[in-house]
């Protein structure tokens, strides 16, 4: 049974009220036939409705006809009663904590209930138990929605989880694509970057490389042709000179001069290999250093060989034919000579030596100029390894007609190979030269260049060389450019495989005449590159690992921080799913209290008819003893029923905070007075004293709602009386003024330092309400409630305000009570500003204390009655039972200066008597004869005046002995005013016989201030009027009325007299009052101001003035009606309005007319007039006339305009297809607004002010369309 | 009985007065036949809660236009109310005022208001002092065992 949510609930409770509902309305029960008949719902519903009609009054004699109907409109009750008890207990159980017990607690109750009813509730129970198993079965029923729900937790749960796992793995791998994304950028870019700019650093370094060996190649060359050129164009200008050598000396000059020519040049450059030329008669000059023994040697041929004249008759056609390598050739007879030469100086430093020609050196012939132009070859000597370059160049004879001469320079290109090592050697690289055709010129290497075959001394092709990797690059090149002329354009490649390294090729083309050379640079590209390519793959394995650590370490903290974010997002969830259900508990509990407070209400509607019906039972003569005991237990638990349905509604509507105090002035006093008076019968019957002490200063009108503070004081005291068995309950009243109030107070001294904290927090508090609002005295109003009962343990001193809290639980067998009440207190208390606390108290019982803080007008007069009472000379007897009582009386009137003799029995009372009227109590008998002289030489004792108090229960009443003790104090009946203190039970008996002998001060115990003033006053009052008649001196005609009505006559002659000139009216009433005259009726008027005290008695006793008065009323009332018009006679007028003035003067014009007139205060209470009575309407199965004939409705009115008001009637009306006319009343005066009125469903119009003519007959002609 | 025959007549001249200067209209002698003697005090009941009414209405209307944002509306309808009950005991000229005076409120003319606030106030300060005038020669004549005389 734990059904926590009060929603599931809801239709349960719901469907138990519509149940009630519906079978108020005689509709389709949930019941089943065959347990409830239709007729029984019937009949119960319009009991029902009529008790609901006709409110507390309970007077339902129509539809009971007899007993039997009584129970069964009783049954009928009580079953909607539980049902609705049901409903709020079912509710109340869901809604609290779940209670396993439950179901036999529940059927606990029913049995209690049913033992109360005595079987009468029987079938009742049965139903109920019914309804008790639906509500049992619905939460079972919304079981499974909920268990799914709780597995659609789980689920919800298990999601959460997955969603934030996938949500954590997305993360992380935005993260891991993220860093390696970055790692491979910034590797590429590094890579890319320093790549780039290495390899065009490299291209830079391998360009200048290259670019220096064939700079220096160039520089050769070009030097060699500088040579060359200048030799012929010396060579030119000696042959000139010597061209007309006749002889051989001139000859030989020539040659002399030729040799030292060529010397001179040979010897500038060092850097010539040989330098020779070769004339047209075959005669050869050469120089040539030997590069291996740094020797310097000049060689030439024999000149006997050469005829000198030859030279001359060339042909110079054709001078080719003429000069050939044949000729030159086939002169192998020649000698050639060599002689060594100091290099520095040319001269001849040794012998010379024969060689065969041609076998040193290559001497350029004509064959080598065949066009007469320039020319370069390569050659190879044999006496060098590496291969030379030798440049050929014609000289001509003057007129260019013929060749004389060959030069011929030749340049070892070792030094370029030098050079080329030199700048290779550092980068380990290959560097080499080779003609376009593919001869090896010059090389980085040591590997010869020359090969050694068989035709002597040959140039190796680059491909052939013995270098491997020479060889490999040129075959490399090949193969990648196929002998497409690849020598022509410049190559750079970086990725060149040669063996087993990768090596950059570079090669550029120089283009010479007749000797185009290709240069081709192989460096290793770990050379260059080595190192980047080394630390390439270094920095890509520290980028992937440093990215692999960042990845693992930012998984690590996203799951971290996910984590915690998760954990947060739970925790929050779980909040916002606490709040929601804190919210649904706090709904559910204002839904509780309000369900309560409804129920409560409805609930106390059927009570009520209950104890009506009980009450109409209760009279029925037809009972049998047994009925009679066992319909008064019922009436007994229906009222203790009935109160603790007025507490729960109490605390519900506390709880709810709905409970508002009203702001309205009442007589404080009177009102507590009123209370004791209603409590002091329980008292009495109890044997216990309930007094009531009110200090003088109290003030007589405060503001608040009195209502409440009865309540608070009714609560107390009830709880006293519950646990007093003996003693005296008190309520004290003093108070103070919340500016001037002071610790030097006579009362509870001890008690003032445990009011003190509090006081300071009120005054504070007050003082500022007191700035900010009104200009009203706030009072502290002090109030005590002690009683003599078992009193609280001091611990439970606290406890016991709290709810369903008793002092001691095994009380509640004992006296009964829900513990409700202390709790009420409190809050009222609180609500009221003030404190409620148990306190000490000497003896047994109980003290509470409380104060409150209530305002008062500020002009209120204090009433003063000291110097009233001093000055009359008054002397009183205080002959009462109660100790408590009497003893505050006296001390009060002790007080003001009267003097007091107190007596608490019989036998102490006629003790004081005689004491007091000793002179006069030898003759009582003389008494009636002579009063006249009595009261003459009893002067002294007449002056002042003797009030008897007499409680009745001084007298013996049990017996008849209470006769004589009446004649014994009649003997002092003349001398003293005895005023009697009665009993609620007092017999009519006793009343009679005590006003038979004139004792007519009669007044309802207990005895407190108020009603002893009130006797004091009274008898001031008859003695002054006595005091006159004594002056006047009455006739015979005056003894009856001594006996009988003296004063009353007295006083009304003496108003007469006073109020002669007024107006004939109040002379008439006189006369009437005349007319009617009984005894009763005169005492009735004789005492004006005992008024409540003579209600009292009327009620109680019922007493016959009552219907004197009524007749006089109704005489009245016809007169009136005679006198007016009657209209509007018999007319029921609901009169909404909201303004007090056309209230008062609306009514009083209707009323004049004959008409019924109910007045309410705005649109709100016109429309549940109505609907109260339609509903009533709707089920009376004779139709009667409705209560109300017509409406008049204000159209301005608070809370709910007349338009509104009159709409919502039609629209209740559509139902019971009635028609109530309305006529609206308005102070608009324009046609819009009649409009208006018309429109919403007014049947009239009448403008204010209101015409009484013109409203009589507006209402006359709707009523007669009516009828 | 020659100063009670003086007091009706003083009494007759001064109603006539309070007629003919407009203070008073025909509702309040409607008022005055409605009084009976089941109602002894009614006219005076009645108009002594006008009073009450009045000072509350007037209240509420001068605090109402002391305000910052005038809420014309509640103005109006104090205003309404005033002119109702004046109306209903007959006090004429606190009506008319009361008229003027809705109609400066529908056109939200707070000097209007203001200067109808005062209007209204001495009409009705004057209509006060009448009527307590009224009453007071009323309890003269009644004090001296005459009757009142009732005006046709």
């Amino acid at each position: 049974m734990e059904a926590k949510k009060i929603i599931t609930e809801n239709p349960v409770g719901s469907s138990l009220k519509s149940d009630l509902d519906n079978s108020i309305h005689g509709s389709k029960s949930l019941l089943t036939p065959n347990e409830f008949e239709m007729d029984d719902v019937l009949e119960e519903s319009v009991v029902n409705i009529d008790i609901c009609d006709e409110g507390d009054q309970l007077v339902v004699v129509d539809y009971v006809k007899d007993t039997y109907a009584n129970y069964r409109m009783i049954e009928a009750s009580m079953y909607s009663l539980l049902l609705a008890a049901c409903a709020i207990s079912s509710c109340e159980k869901s809604a609290c904590a779940p209670n396993p017990y439950y179901d036999p607690y529940y059927g606990g109750m029913m049995t209690t209930y049913s033992q109360h009813l005595l079987g009468l509730m029987a079938s009742a129970v049965r139903r109920i138990f019914s309804n008790i198993s639906t509500a049992l079965t619905s939460p079972e029923r919304n079981h499974p929605p909920r268990r799914r729900s709780s597995g659609s937790n789980v689920y919800q749960e298990e999601f959460r989880c997955y969603s934030v796992c996938v949500a954590r793995l997305a993360i992380m791998v935005m993260l891991a694509i993220l860093i390696g994304l970055l790692t491979l950028l910034t590797w590429h870019f590094t890579k890319v970057y320093t790549r780039t700019s290495l390899n065009s650093l490299a291209y830079g370094l391998r360009y200048e490389l290259l670019q220096r060996p064939i700079l220096r190649m160039w520089k050769i060359l070009n030097s060699t042709v500088e040579i060359t050129t200048s030799q012929v164009k010396l060579s030119e200008y000696v042959i000139r000179k010597y061209s007309k050598a006749e002889n051989q000396a001139q000859q030989v000059e020539l040659y002399e001069v030729m040799r030292d020519i060529t010397w001179a040049l040979f010897s500038s450059r060092k850097a010539l290999n040989s330098m020779s030329i070769k004339y047209r008669n075959g005669f050869v000059q050469a120089f040539h250093r030997d590069l291996r023994d740094k020797n310097t040697y000049y060689i030439y041929s024999n000149l006997d060989n050469y005829t000198m004249v030859e030279p001359y008759s060339m042909n110079r056609s054709s001078p080719h034919q003429e000069w050939n390598d044949q000729m030159i050739h086939g002169n192998v007879s020649a000698i050639w000579y060599r002689e060594p030469l100091d290099p520095d100086t040319g001269r001849k430093t040794g012998k010379q030596k024969e060689i065969p020609p041609d076998e040193l050196i290559n001497i350029a012939g004509i064959s080598q100029v065949p066009d007469g132009a320039a020319s370069w070859h390569v050659a190879v000597s044999k006496f060098t390894k590496s291969p030379l370059l030798s440049a050929a160049l014609p000289v001509w004879d003057e007129d260019r007609g013929s060749i004389v001469a060959v030069v011929g320079v030749t340049t070892a290109l070792y030094s370029v190979g030098q050079l080329m090592k030199e700048l290779v050697e550092l980068h380990g690289g290959h560097i080499y030269l080779t003609s376009q055709e593919g001869w090896l010129l010059a090389t980085s290497s040591s590997t010869p260049l020359l090969r050694n075959s068989s035709s002597g001394f040959t140039l190796t092709m680059a491909k052939d060389s013995e270098d491997e990797i020479i060889q490999s690059a040129a075959k490399w090149l090949n193969k990648t450019y196929h002998d497409k002329a690849p020598m022509y354009h410049k190559v750079h490649s970086a990725t060149a495989t040669l063996g087993q390294q990768r090596y950059y090729i570079d090669s550029f083309f120089l283009n010479l005449t007749r000797l185009p050379m290709v240069g081709v640079l192989c460096i290793p590209r770990k050379n260059i590159m080595g190192k980047v390519d080394a630390r390439e793959i270094k920095t890509l394995i520290i980028l992937i690992s440093a990215s692999v650590c960042i990845l693992v370490v930012g998984c690590i903290c996203i799951f971290i921080l996910t984590n915690g974010v998760s954990k947060e997002m739970n925790l929050r969830a779980q909040l916002i799913s606490h709040f929601n259900a804190r919210r649904k508990a706090e709904a559910s509990s204002n839904f509780k209290s309000q369900f309560l407070a409804n129920m409560s209400h409805e609930l106390r509607t059927p009570m009520a008819a209950v104890i009506g019906l009980l009450d109409i039972l209760l009279c029925d003569d037809s009972l049998t003893n047994e009925q009679n005991a066992t319909i008064s237990q019922i009436r007994r638990c229906s009222t203790a029923l009935l109160r603790l349905l007025n507490n729960i509604l109490d605390i519900s509507k506390v709880e709810s905070g709905k409970l508002v105090l009203e702001e309205a002035e009442y007589d404080l006093g009177r009102e507590l007075e009123g209370l004791v008076d209603m409590f002091s019968v329980q008292c009495k019957n109890r044997n216990v004293e309930a007094i009531i002490d009110i200090s003088d200063d109290m003030p007589k009108v405060v503001r608040g709602d009195s209502g409440r503070v009865i309540q608070i004081f009714a609560n107390l005291i009830s709880n006293s009386i519950k646990f007093t068995t003996s003693g005296y309950i008190i309520l004290r009243g003093w108070c103070e003024n919340l500016n001037s109030f002071s610790y030097n107070e006579n009362f509870f001294v001890d008690h003032r330092a445990l009011w003190a904290a509090y006081q300071k927090k009120i005054k504070r508090k007050g003082l500022d309400e007191k700035k900010a609002s009104k200009n009203d005295n706030t009072m502290i109003l002090f109030f005590e409630v002690e009683d003599t009962g078992c009193g609280i343990d001091p611990s439970k001193w606290e406890s016991v305000f709290e709810s369903f809290e008793q002092a001691d639980p095994s009380t509640t067998r004992l006296h009964g009570g829900t513990g409700l009440g202390l709790c009420i207190v409190r809050t009222l208390v609180n609500k009221m500003g003030g404190e409620i606390r148990v306190v000490k108290k000497k003896g047994t019982g109980t003290l509470m204390q409380l104060y409150l803080l209530l305002s008062t007008p500020a002009d209120i007069p204090r009433e003063s009655y000291q110097l009233k009472f001093a000055e009359h000379n008054l002397k009183v007897v205080l002959a009462l039972n109660g100790r408590m009582s009497r003893a505050i009386l006296s001390r009060w009137l002790h007080k003001l200066g009267v003097p007091i003799w107190e007596a608490n029995e019989w036998n102490e009372l006629t003790r004081v008597l005689q004491e007091l009227f000793k002179p006069t109590s030898y003759a009582q008998n003389l008494m009636y004869e002579c009063s006249e002289v009595e009261s003459l030489s009893k002067e002294g004792v007449e002056m002042s005046i003797f009030i008897i108090v007499i409680d009745i229960g001084m007298l013996n009443i049990s017996t008849d002995i209470w006769k004589e003790q009446l004649n014994f104090l009649d003997a002092f009946n003349r001398r003293s005013k005895f005023a009697w203190i009665l009993n609620h039970d007092t017999s009519n008996a006793i009343k009679i016989e005590l006003r038979r002998r004139g004792h007519l001060l009669m007044v309802n115990g207990p005895l407190y201030k108020t009603k002893m003033i009130q006797i004091i006053e009274a008898v001031i009052k008859e003695s002054s009027l006595e005091q006159q008649k004594k002056n006047i001196m009455w006739t015979d005609a005056h003894e009856r009325l001594q006996i009988d009505s003296r004063p009353s006559h007295t006083k009304s002659s003496n108003e007469s007299e006073i109020t002669e000139t007024n107006s004939t009216r109040s002379s008439q009433i006189e006369e009437t009052n005349q007319e009617n005259f009984t005894v009763y009726g005169v005492v009735s008027n004789c005492f004006p101001e005992l008024t409540e005290v003579r209600s009292e008695w009327d009620r109680l006793t019922s007493f016959p003035n009552d219907n004197s008065n009524c007749e006089q009323q109704t005489h009245q009332a016809d007169q009136k009606v005679k006198n007016g018009q009657k209209a509007l006679e018999g007319l029921h007028i609901l009169l909404a309005e909201d303004n007090l003035i056309l209230q008062r003067v609306a009514t009083i014009m209707l009323e004049q007319m004959g008409a019924k007139v109910v007045v309410v205060g705005d649109g709100v209470q016109a429309v549940e007039a109505l609907s109260i009575q339609i509903e009533v309407d709707n089920f009376k199965t004779s139709c009667e006339s409705l209560p109300y004939d017509l409406i008049l409705m204000d159209c301005q009115m608070p809370k709910m305009d007349g338009y509104e008001a009159t709409k919502a009637i039609r629209r209740a009306e559509m139902e019971s297809e009635s028609h109530i006319p309305i006529v609206a009343l308005t102070a608009h005066a324009m046609s819009s607004d009649e409009a208006k009125c018309l429109e919403v469903g007014m049947d009239a119009y009448l403008t204010k002010p209101i015409d009484c003519k013109l409203m009589v007959s507006t209402i006359l002609s709707l009523t007669k369309c009516r009828t | 009985m020659a100063a009670v025959s003086q007091l009706q007549r003083q009494f007759i001249e001064y109603t006539t007065s309070l007629y003919n200067e407009g203070y008073l209209d025909d509702q309040f002698t409607q008022l005055q036949k409605l009084q009976d003697e089941s109602n002894p005090e009614f006219v005076v009941e009645v108009v002594s809660l006008f009073f009450e009414d009045s000072e509350k209405l007037l209240n509420n209307l001068a605090t109402a236009l002391q305000q910052k944002i005038v809420d014309y509306k509640q103005v109006d309808s104090h205003v309404h109310q005033f002119k109702g009950s004046s109306s209903s005991i007959g006090a004429q000229r606190v009506t008319n005022v009361c008229v003027h005076f809705r109609n400066y409120c529908e056109e939200k003319n707070l000097d209007g208001c203001l200067r109808c606030l005062q209007q209204v106030k001495h009409e009705y300060i004057l209509v006060r002092n009448k009527l307590e005038a009224l009453f007071r020669l009323e309890q003269q004549i009644l004090q001296a065992g005459g009757s009142i005389p009732m005006m046709e």
